[in-house]
């Protein structure tokens, strides 16, 4: 007599091979999490992030400062004028001159760093228009730092639009744009962008219905987005060059998606790691650019303050001042160095074997 | 700003000059005036010798004597060439004395002050050995205009030279008002009107005279002979120049001194703290750039000795544009002057180089008469700015992007902003700001400028500069459109007189309290100082500064 075997394959036990296979499944792991998960473990890149928060949260408390610690404002002179320190006045930048007698007194010499023993006045001391000089360094900072991410955030877009045409469509796209990155390339960066910066700085910009006003942010912001655009958008170039030959570049294609999609679809998610992390690195680089153009007198426009300025100003007053360009130059190197350090923490995560460099 | 300021200064001037010039002409009448005698002689220096003088000085503009502008070029080559008149080499205020210096005497003038003669001394001759002619000096004016010399406009009066056929627009044949005879040495000069000030323009750099067929363009670098004590060997721009001594000078010019050092050696150095370094390392004996603030106390404490600090005559103010608001109100013009602390500038932007005043005319003119109707009051100035109704309003401010004139014009700005105005800073280079605030189309608010004297004379200032009948819509001097009818009148009768007695001289001190007080239309805030630094082998004693001249280095000596 014969009898039912065991192991008979049926619908019933197929449903529960499956369910036991998912009990054991290995749990997928998202690109950005593994990044994530090798970020978080290089904590000198952490640290380094919070520096660069903690430097631009302090910028953004500049108002607060001002009005109830200064108590003065970032543009306010106070040449002339004194104030109490431990019980007695003290003149904000020394008087110099001549004496009764015709015997002169050199003078113009601000006032050091008070620390907290001037009521939170003058606590990085003063410049030699006797403005604060903390008051200067949060604004200065502001300017900076708005500066330096707007115009990342300006270069890398465009560097990104005009990586993906050129690298898709190829052909005369490519070359125009190919040549147009070259015609940038071919000026040394800083000095096209003090030419550009200069003569913009004298009467604005008034073109293709466009109204910039000398003096405004907005002009080292696009001048130093417009002279990096290149250094940004020849990598990303070749690096869409080469996806675009990948097969599930022509499944899509094939699938009838339209070019759009394909550029915001497949496209730009394959290089999003590698904009995120020159999008970080650009940021440092144009912080520099921007203080050493302000430095030349191209960039923010006096009396507004950038650390750039800054230095510009306490240059002629370095051997009896020396904290006036010391201080924003200290500014200057720990957000570079934190963006950088952060930057290449950055790198290392989203793929360890890439090799985004801001080289120019 | 530095000395050289007063080069792109004044080419807007003298191109302004040559305009009105050619345009209205500039009155008339006569005046008398009287022929001089031969000036003191004051060449010898018997004694203090020396081989060698290692100078650091700045870029002269040329070394050419019809184009040079620059104090740079104009303090080392006063000892160069020569004109027919020359200032006495003498310390403080006896230097702004003219003296014959080609001519054997003062002009013989006539006496409706249109006619000047002159005789030039016998057997001068150019440092290569050929005669001064009379004609030389036609020549050299006429060179001037024929290389657009800066200085042309100052000759506009010369007969021939203004108008549609004036030498200075066809710069064919001669100038008629020019009449030479080699023969007799003498030089007739015929004026369409008197001028005021024409031997002290006679006197300027521009009237030197060069040899009859020196080509019509920039010598620079190509010496040109001269007759003066010492010639120009070399000059390499932007490195250096050599002067040495004329061996052909043989004291021929008997009120001018024959110089003490045999050689002169000049590096340009344009950096401050570079040139006042190269003279504390012993490198060279004298640094023409002022000691930067930064390094005034050291050199004052270490090297006081070695430090002569001067006050040149010059005047730094803000200019406000009368003819537009806010400041074409009297009020809000006061206020202007109030806001601003002159003692405050001097320490904190020019390290105390320099002596409040309210004068527009700087002290050391006959003329001056100190003028102290304001001083600074913030509250008082706020108050008038209410009542002149034109509080909050916008004002463009315009200054320069190098320091200290950018520290300066950034204090003005917020002082504005502190008496209630918007001021907007523009600030531009140094090359073309002064044309641009000269175009009326700039509608510039308020500006930062400044003034060094060309000549001792009244006129250098306020016929120049804020004579309303001047306004012009492009090289504007009077860029604060300063314009008081009763004044320019004023102004245009004293052009006429030549003699400055104390009665004249009255006069322009009410012209400068007119402007300044009674209708505020200036803000002068500073008289600058300067210094002259030395290395320590230069004798002190025989330091010279002379009101023109500025620090004699002809009259220098070693220890």
């Amino acid at each position: 007599m014969a009898t039912e075997s065991t192991t008979d394959f049926t619908l019933d036990t197929a449903a529960a091979l499956a369910a036991a296979e998912d009990e054991g499944a290995i749990e997928g792991k998202s690109p950005w999490y593994l990044a994530w998960r090798r970020l978080r473990r290089n904590y000198v890149a952490l640290a380094f992030l919070l520096l660069f928060f903690v430097i631009v949260a302090a910028c953004l408390c500049a108002p607060l400062y001002k009005d109830h610690i200064a108590h003065t404002g970032p543009n306010t002179g106070h040449l002339g004028e004194t104030f109490t320190r431990d019980g007695k006045q003290v003149a904000v930048v020394s008087k110099g001159g001549f004496g009764q007698n015709g015997e002169f007194h050199a003078g113009g010499i601000p006032v050091g760093p008070q620390f907290w023993h001037a009521g939170g006045k003058y606590v990085l001391g003063a410049d030699n228009q006797g403005r604060d000089v903390a008051v200067r360094l949060l604004y200065g900072g502001l300017n900076s730092l708005a500066v330096g991410i707007g115009s990342a955030i300006i270069c890398t877009f465009f560097a990104m639009l005009f990586a993906l045409l050129a690298g898709y469509y190829g052909g005369k796209t490519d070359w125009i744009i190919s040549r147009f990155f070259d015609l940038i390339w071919a000026f040394p960066v800083l000095l096209l962008a003090i030419a550009l910066g200069t003569a913009l700085s004298i009467n604005g910009f008034h073109h293709f219905g466009i109204n910039i006003k000398s003096g405004s942010l907005w002009i080292p912001t696009l001048v130093i987005s417009y002279v990096l655009i290149p250094y940004v958008g020849r990598p990303l170039r070749g690096q869409i060059l080469s996806l675009r030959e990948k097969e599930f570049i022509e499944a899509a294609t094939s699938q009838g998606a339209s070019s759009w999609r394909v550029m915001l679809s497949e496209l730009l998610p394959n290089i999003a790691s590698t904009v995120l992390v020159f999008f970080t690195l650009i940021i440092a680089n144009n912080i520099l650019t921007e203080a050493g153009l302000s430095f030349l007198g191209a960039g923010v426009q006096p009396p507004s303050a950038s650390w750039g300025t800054m230095i510009a100003d306490g240059q002629s007053r370095i051997a009896t001042a020396p904290w006036l360009a010391i201080i924003p130059g200290i500014m200057i190197v720990l957000t570079v160095l934190s963006l950088n350090v952060f930057g290449d923490g950055l790198r290392d995560a989203l793929d360890p074997r890439a090799k985004v460099r801001m080289e120019h | 700003m530095t000395r050289r300021s007063r080069l792109t200064r004044v080419v807007g001037v003298l191109a302004l000059l040559t305009a009105l010039a050619f345009l209205a002409g500039c009155g008339g009448g006569g005046n008398k005036s009287s022929s001089g005698s031969s000036g003191s002689g004051s060449n010898s220096n018997s004694g203090k010798t020396y081989p060698l003088l290692r100078v650091v000085w700045d870029a002269p503009d040329y070394m050419d004597p019809q184009l040079y502008y620059t104090v740079a070029a104009y303090q080392i080559n006063n000892y160069v060439w020569s004109g027919l008149l020359g200032y006495k080499h003498e310390a403080g205020p006896a230097g702004a004395q003219l003296v014959p210096y080609l001519a054997e005497s003062m002009p013989k003038i006539s006496a409706d002050g249109k006619d000047l003669k002159f005789t030039l001394r016998q057997n001068l001759k150019y440092s290569n050995g050929k005669p001064v002619k009379a004609s030389d000096f036609k020549y050299s004016i006429e060179r001037a205009f024929k290389m657009d010399s800066p200085g042309v406009g100052f000759f506009s009066a010369i007969s021939g030279v203004s108008g549609n056929n004036g030498f200075a627009t066809t710069k064919k044949g001669h100038i008629s008002g020019i009449i030479t005879n080699d023969a007799n040495r003498t030089i007739e000069i015929k004026l369409d009107h008197p001028e005021g000030d024409i031997l002290y323009i006679l006197a300027l750099e521009f009237a030197h005279v060069v040899p009859s067929g020196t080509p019509a363009s920039d010598q620079s670098t190509h010496p040109i002979p001269s007759t003066g004590p010492y010639m120009l060997q070399s000059y390499q721009p932007n490195r250096g120049f050599t002067l040495v001594r004329n061996p052909n000078f043989n004291n021929q010019i008997p009120t001018e001194p024959s110089g003490n050092p045999d050689k002169v050696v000049g590096t340009i150095i344009t950096d401050p703290v570079a040139a006042y370094q190269r003279v504390v390392s012993g490198k060279s004996d004298y640094d023409f750039q002022i000691v930067p603030n930064d390094r005034l106390p050291e050199a004052q404490s270490k090297y006081k000795d070695q430090l002569r600090i001067y006050t040149n005559a010059n005047t730094y103010y803000y200019a406000i544009n009368n003819k537009m608001p806010p400041f074409n109100n009297i009020q809000a013009r006061k206020a202007a002057q109030m806001a601003v602390d002159p003692q405050a500038i001097i320490s904190g932007v020019y390290g105390g180089l320099g002596r409040p005043t309210e004068n527009f005319l700087p002290p050391g003119y006959p003329q001056y008469k100190k003028i102290n109707a304001w001083h600074f009051d913030l509250a008082k100035a706020k108050q008038l700015v209410q009542q002149s109704g034109t509080a909050g309003q916008t004002v463009d401010v315009y200054g320069t992007n190098e320091d200290p004139s950018k520290s300066s014009i950034e204090y003005f700005a917020g002082q504005l902003a502190k008496i209630c105005y918007k001021p907007k800073l523009h600030l531009l280079a140094h090359s073309v700001y002064f044309q641009t605030i000269g175009n009326q189309a700039t509608k510039a608010q308020a500006m930062f400028t400044d003034w060094y004297q060309d000549y001792p004379h009244p006129l250098d200032w306020f016929d120049t500069l804020l004579n309303g009948d001047r306004i012009t819509q492009v090289h504007n001097n009077n860029v604060g459109n300063v314009d008081v009818p009763s004044v320019n009148k004023e102004i245009s009768d004293l052009k006429k007189i030549t003699e400055l007695t104390p009665a004249v001289n009255d006069r322009w001190a009410k012209v400068d309290s007119d402007l300044m007080a009674k209708y505020a239309t200036t803000i002068p805030y500073m008289n600058r100082s300067q210094t002259d630094f030395f290395g320590p082998k230069v004798d002190m004693t025989c330091y010279t500064f002379s009101v023109v001249l500025y620090w004699d280095w002809g009259l220098s000596c070693m220890k």
